[in-house]
């Protein structure tokens, strides 16, 4: 990018491959021939990364003026400027003149990525302009490593962004953000990526899940009625969780986990971390528990008339629980209504309207924070298996009833 | 001085009147001014030029010619504006052997100079609007600039044309309709030429009038051209300051207002005909003297939103496409969803009521729960009512209280009930507000109570005030 300067009217232009910025000092006349051409250099780059959708660059030069109009040339080639965006701003004279600096027209050349700012100051002097514009394929995406303790009671997440600069343009030090955090001070170089570690939470306590929910993972073995049992860490996105700086952005997870000592951390799995808002949850999967055996079978299906073809059905999930790990846990047993319902009865489209009954058996009915009108989470603990390597079966029961479907 | 490769000029034939010599001998008038009046939406621009001609005592033959441009040859009029009543125009010649070329033969009974005017439609000058809007840090106030851009693709070169162009839609068929004497209706049924020729005629007119307006006053040398703006019955003019050479192919943008502290409200909306199915962050002002805008109507286009990001930078917000905004009437930008500022719907509950049979097929119908429902056979369910209990939770992670409307559309018969002091956009559109603070969670709660089969009565909205249980 390249920015040329000159008083007077349209001189000849020249179209160069780099991004031009340049000033003429030529005569005043309609097609004058080029005298003298100062090429300002950039003295400030700023890549302003806070917005989602498009990169913003600013840059700043310092720009000899004379008395008069002057005409100030800025060019790009084979880079995705979008000339449409593109701003200029006086942010100061530059020196001890005070100048009265103003862009008076801009003008597009056919046929070239170009534009020559017609700019007139008060007087002879320097100013320090400031040119904005969104540049294309100069873009970031973020991700994340998670080193998990031994315990996996908390985990060191480290956000990384990633910068990457296909817009065929390099730029010096340039100030990058993200749009919070702290700012980064880098060259970025042509094709370049660049990694830049954002922000990182030490010590953020984690929640290992173990969860059953047919309707959203479905069988591990469906004709012994066998559940699969997916493992997460779940995170907290506040403050009381050490996080809860900013909304977590969207982005890949390496999760890791410390062997307890140098050299034994071992590599878990990646995950997808979603967009995670301030006090929301970042759930990070980590494959399914083999050690976790939930058979699930209807006991109970039975229809009670309410009047014409209406009826309501009384219905019995039956849990049988075991854990041949050396270690007590809780099971997070999650239960679709609607899906039970389109299982007894097939799918009427309706929401599904229901009533806990008594025989449940789960202690302290169900997680209202984790539960909604129509999906209900209960915790079942379940204790380690025995020395002889025996797993206590745990049962459990959800009685409901489903009312008023036709 | 011309550059590119338009050839367009007046030709005074100083051998004799038309005829097939070989040898011609002749002088080139030079334009003494040239004004654009450009119509934007309809790529039509009336171009008025005037040159200085010698003329001698009786026929004097005027050539004019306009290669490689898009003028429109049947629309070239030549004008004396002085001598007028001792000039003449003959005869106007298209020459068969060359294209883009007339000639006039001028009766002269003066022996001098005339001052003569040559007016014509030509395609390919269009212009276009667009705005930068900059929002301080605490967005408050930003700066408001307006810019209009004239592109010339015509072919030529108009040098120092005073330009002026026309804001707002000229309706040409009332006035090719009044032209041609027929109803409105029939316009369209009217053949393609003729049409095209009253439609000329129209704009033409309108352009007359349009092009008396407005001064001409010379820019000063590195002072910022004033634009400025006059009303002309339902339309705007905006006329440049001193004049503009365009050469062909370029374009040119100046700016045509500008506001240094225009006050702007922030509104968060939900209104997914409008914005989609999120919550959008909003920017609203007001195109009046407060605002220090207000002195014509903002014509279509782009606007591009910054704001000053606190550390001597800019943030980019959005761009959208705007319509006409006349004098007092709002500019909304929509700023998109806003990270910070998170909006659930949740459903809390769904049940059934009022529920009713209809026995046997017959109008006898009865509700459930009644006496001796539980007996009847051969009935099938025929109306009842569901119950919806939502949250609409807001939550506000900016460290400023913000403002929230929220728009819902609920199709058929359906009660609104809540606490939540709604009013009703239209028949099936609730409509509530609401403010939540900095770091606060705001949950609304209200009930959706649509009425189906037999039960729904209207295709409405009704609202009740009740409270809302979790």
């Amino acid at each position: 990018m390249r920015l040329r300067f000159h008083p007077g009217r349209l001189a000849r232009r020249l179209l160069l491959a780099m991004p031009v910025l340049a000033v003429f000092f030529a005569g005043s006349v309609c097609q004058a021939r080029v005298k003298l051409i100062t090429l300002p250099v950039r003295e400030r780059v700023e890549v302003q990364l806070d917005n989602a959708h498009a990169t913003l660059v600013e840059e700043e030069r310092i720009v000899p003026l004379v008395k008069g109009e002057n005409q100030v040339d800025f060019s790009w080639a084979n880079t995705q400027i979008d000339p449409n965006t593109i701003v200029f701003r006086v942010v100061a004279p530059f020196g001890y003149k005070p100048l009265d600096v103003k862009v008076l027209s801009v003008s597009y050349p056919p046929n070239e990525a170009a534009l020559v700012w017609a700019v007139g100051s008060s007087d002879s002097g320097s100013a320090k302009v400031r040119i904005s514009y969104l540049l294309g394929n100069l873009s970031k995406s973020f991700n994340y490593r998670a080193v998990a303790s031994k315990d996996e009671k908390s985990l060191i997440l480290s956000e990384y962004m990633r910068l990457q600069n296909f817009a065929n343009e390099q730029y010096g030090n340039t100030n990058l953000f993200a749009g919070y955090g702290k700012s980064f001070l880098k060259p970025i170089g042509l094709n370049e990526t660049k990694e830049m570690l954002v922000q990182k939470f030490e010590k953020v306590p984690i929640k290992k899940t173990y969860a059953c929910n047919p309707a959203e993972y479905g069988y591990l073995d469906q004709p012994q009625n066998k559940l699969r049992v997916p493992m997460h860490y779940l995170l907290k996105n506040d403050q009381a969780n050490q996080l809860g700086a900013h909304p977590l952005p969207y982005g890949k997870v390496r999760i890791f986990i410390d062997g307890g000592q140098p050299g034994q951390t071992a590599f878990l799995g990646e995950d997808w971390g979603k967009f995670t808002p301030i006090d929301d949850e970042m759930k990070l999967y980590l494959g399914v528990a083999q050690d976790i055996v939930v058979k699930r079978t209807i006991e109970k299906n039975e229809r009670k008339p309410v009047g014409g073809n209406l009826y309501h059905h009384e219905v019995i999930l039956k849990y049988e629980i075991e854990n041949f790990k050396d270690q007590a846990v809780t099971l997070d047993v999650v239960e679709n209504l609607r899906h039970v319902r389109n299982e007894i009865r097939g799918d009427s489209g309706r929401d599904v309207e229901w009533e806990l009954l008594k025989e449940t058996t789960f202690q302290g009915s169900y997680d209202k924070e984790r539960s909604t009108f129509e999906q209900l989470t209960f915790h079942a603990p379940l204790p380690a298996r025995a020395k002889d390597g025996k797993a206590e079966k745990v049962t459990h029961k959800l009685h409901v009833l489903i009312k008023n479907e036709w | 001085m011309r550059l590119f490769l338009a050839t367009f000029c007046l030709v005074l034939v100083l051998v004799g009147p038309l005829a097939a010599d070989n040898i011609d001998l002749s002088t080139v008038p030079h334009r003494d001014s040239v004004q654009l009046t450009i119509y934007n939406s309809e790529d039509i621009t009336l171009v008025r030029e005037t040159r200085k001609v010698t003329f001698k005592k009786g026929v004097n033959p005027l050539q004019f010619s306009w290669a490689n441009t898009l003028i429109d040859p049947t629309s070239v009029e030549l004008k004396f504006l002085t001598h007028a009543e001792q000039l003449d125009v003959l005869d106007t010649t298209f020459p068969h052997a060359k294209a883009q070329m007339l000639y006039w033969n001028v009766k002269s009974e003066l022996d001098g100079e005339a001052m003569i005017q040559i007016t014509y439609f030509t395609s390919g000058i269009t212009w276009s609007a667009d705005y930068v809007c900059l929002a301080n840090a605490a967005e408050t106030q930003m700066s408001f600039e307006g810019f209009v851009r004239v592109h010339n693709n015509s072919g030529e070169e108009y040098e120092d044309a005073q330009v002026r162009l026309v804001v707002g839609t000229i309706n040409l068929v009332e006035k090719i309709a009044q032209l041609a004497q027929v109803p409105v209706a029939e316009v369209q049924t009217m053949e393609a030429d003729k049409l095209s020729d009253l439609k000329k005629d129209a704009t033409h007119r309108f352009m007359e009038r349009a092009s008396g307006f407005g001064g001409g006053k010379g820019g000063e040398e590195g002072k910022e051209k004033e634009i400025v703006k006059e009303g002309l019955s339902e339309y705007f003019i905006y006329t440049i300051e001193g004049t503009e050479t365009i050469p062909n192919g370029w374009s040119k943008r100046m700016r045509s207002l500008a506001s240094q502290q225009t006050p702007f409200k922030i509104q968060y909306r939900y209104r997914p005909a409008e914005y989609g199915e999120q919550l959008v962050r909003m920017y609203l002002l007001t195109n009046n003297v407060e605002s220090q805008l207000g002195t014509s109507p903002l014509p279509d286009g782009i606007v591009r939103v910054f704001r000053d990001n606190g550390r001597g930078g800019l943030s980019y917000l959005a761009q959208q496409a705007t319509k006409y905004v006349p004098i007092g009437d709002k500019i909304e930008i929509n700023l998109g969803a806003d990270p910070e500022v998170i909006f659930e719907l949740i459903k809390i509950r769904a049940f059934r009521d009022e529920l009713w049979l209809q026995i046997n097929g017959t109008s006898d119908f009865r509700k459930i729960g009644g006496d001796g429902v539980m007996r009847v056979e051969n009935a099938t369910l025929a109306g009842w009512d569901d119950h919806e209990i939502y949250s609409q939770r807001i939550r506000n992670y900016t460290n400023k209280p913000i403002a929230v409307e929220i728009r819902r559309t609920l199709p058929g018969h359906v009660v609104f009930r809540s606490q939540l002091e709604p009013t009703l956009h239209d028949y099936q559109t609730v409509q509530f507000l609401t403010r939540v603070q900095p770091a606060k969670r705001a949950d609304l709660l209200f009930e959706v109570v649509r009425k189906q089969g037999i039960n729904a009565k209207q295709n409405n909205v009704t609202l009740q005030t009740a409270e809302i249980k979790p």
